[in-house]
């Protein structure tokens, strides 16, 4: 448990001090919300959880890819492939929250929700889904540019491909739609069971295939024999 | 391949101030072969490694010397062979594998406690190593305000900071200045006299004498290419 601790502990000091960076990340989403807050309001807050969305997913993306070569040391001196990973994982939740929390708090006090619980499932269901999402672009495009074109491009087909179409269930955010009608526009309770049932599969899959890449990458290699035997 | 022109056990050349010349085998690298695609890096490398033994590992730029160390330390796969570590391994990338945001302490902190030690201890031992490489002050300072020379130094004490049976260096001494480069080779005769296993990549000729064995992986691969 130490192990963990120290890991989150450190990842959490790592990305509290990119200031700059954690700065325009922060303001994504107030951007994203200000774009349709007077024409569309509840539209403002989908697009809000979408711009925390990609805030978070980009924060996992740049540690994983600046924190890689740390973690095959640390591996090899004693940490295990678990606590490295959600040790990561831990710190991108927790910066999630912050952002998720200041965004719910702004939103809620703007304006008038008729199902406030829904908004913060909302946020909370993004940023679950949207960490692992950096995470796993890190680990398939681990130069900076790739991946962050990837991101660029998920962002964009969310915002571009009609939700109602089949191929929409397909991008990762689209249960932020779901609940988001559900909690802002007063939609049935389908939607919210639909948001659900997309995000939990999503945030199973993202976890699976982030860990199994972890995996592969810091696997003790076969050709390597340890033995302790006494000088 | 060409091993100092004693075969292919490096320890066979022996430094005459050797102090364990009969130590326990701590690593053993046997056929080691490397490719990546068509291009042959390393073949049929062997390298015999005791307690008490500091091997350098030298040759042309793109020879594979950093390749057979990562192979060595098992951060990758080589295409044939085995290695075998007796003991605790440790090993020093040649650039310094470190999270720029944090301080030489919490290096010490996180680092310690991958190999058990609780914080305090992890940062006492972190200050008496920096502290034999010459190194005491700026302990507070996120690492990428350190100096080039001063972060390999972090990076040094990192890889021995667990108190390895096995060190493993890919030229640890970059961004050094010649006071410190002594320090490190006065540390590393220190390190080998408490029976370290050491294998350190090198290309100052003049270092050769401090060693109890090289290994020479001659010219480039592309003259190996085939």
């Amino acid at each position: 448990m130490t192990k963990l601790l120290t890991v989150t502990e450190m990842m959490c000091r790592d990305l509290a001090r990119r200031r700059a960076a954690l700065g325009l990340l922060a303001i994504l989403p107030l951007l994203f919300y200000l774009a349709r807050h007077d024409s569309q309001p509840e539209k403002a807050i989908r697009f809000a959880g979408l711009g925390l969305a990609w805030a978070v997913s980009t924060a996992g993306l740049f540690t994983s890819n600046t924190t890689k070569s740390v973690e095959s040391r640390l591996r090899q001196i004693g940490f295990q492939i678990h606590h490295l990973y959600l040790g990561t994982l831990t710190a991108l939740l927790a910066l999630g929250t912050l952002l998720g929390a200041a965004y719910f708090t702004l939103i809620a006090v703007d304006q008038n929700l008729q199902r406030p619980w829904g908004v913060a499932l909302e946020f909370i269901l993004t940023i679950l889904v949207a960490a692992p999402l950096g995470l796993l672009i890190s680990a398939v495009a681990p130069r900076d540019l790739e991946g962050t074109l990837i991101l660029i491009a998920l962002t964009a087909l969310q915002f571009l491909v009609d939700p109602a179409q089949r191929a929409a269930k397909l991008l990762p955010f689209w249960s932020t739609r779901e609940i988001g009608i559900y909690a802002v526009e007063a939609g049935a309770i389908e939607y919210l069971r639909n948001g659900l049932i997309h995000a939990a599969i999503f945030i199973a899959a993202l976890l699976a295939a982030t860990v199994s890449l972890s995996a592969l990458r810091l696997r003790r290699r076969a050709h390597l024999r340890l033995q302790q035997t006494p000088a | 391949m060409d091993v100092d022109q004693t075969g292919p056990e490096v320890a066979a050349r022996k430094h005459a101030e050797s102090i364990h010349p009969s130590g326990v085998v701590r690593l053993r690298a046997t056929g080691i072969h490397k490719r990546f695609g068509r291009r042959q890096v390393l073949h049929d490398v062997d390298l015999t490694v005791r307690a008490g033994e500091i091997v350098a590992v030298v040759g042309a730029n793109g020879c594979g010397k950093s390749t057979l160390l990562k192979i060595c330390a098992g951060l990758m796969s080589p295409t044939e062979g085995t290695v075998t570590v007796n003991g605790r391994l440790s090993y020093c990338p040649q650039q310094a594998g470190l999270m720029g945001f944090l301080t030489a302490e919490e290096h010490f902190a996180l680092f310690g406690a991958g190999c058990g030690l609780d914080r305090e201890t992890a940062r006492s031992r972190g200050r008496e190593l920096a502290a034999s490489l010459a190194w005491d002050t700026g302990m507070g300072i996120q690492a990428r305000h350190l100096s080039g020379g001063t972060q390999q130094k972090l990076n040094l004490v990192l890889a021995v900071l667990s108190n390895p049976d096995v060190l493993l260096l890919d030229e640890p001494y970059q961004g050094f200045d010649r006071g410190s480069y002594v320090d490190f080779w006065d540390w590393l005769q220190r390190s080998r006299q408490a029976g370290k296993a050491i294998v350190v990549i090198t290309h100052m000729l003049n270092s050769r004498d401090q060693v109890d064995g090289v290994l020479d992986l001659g010219d480039a691969k592309a003259d190996r290419d085939s």
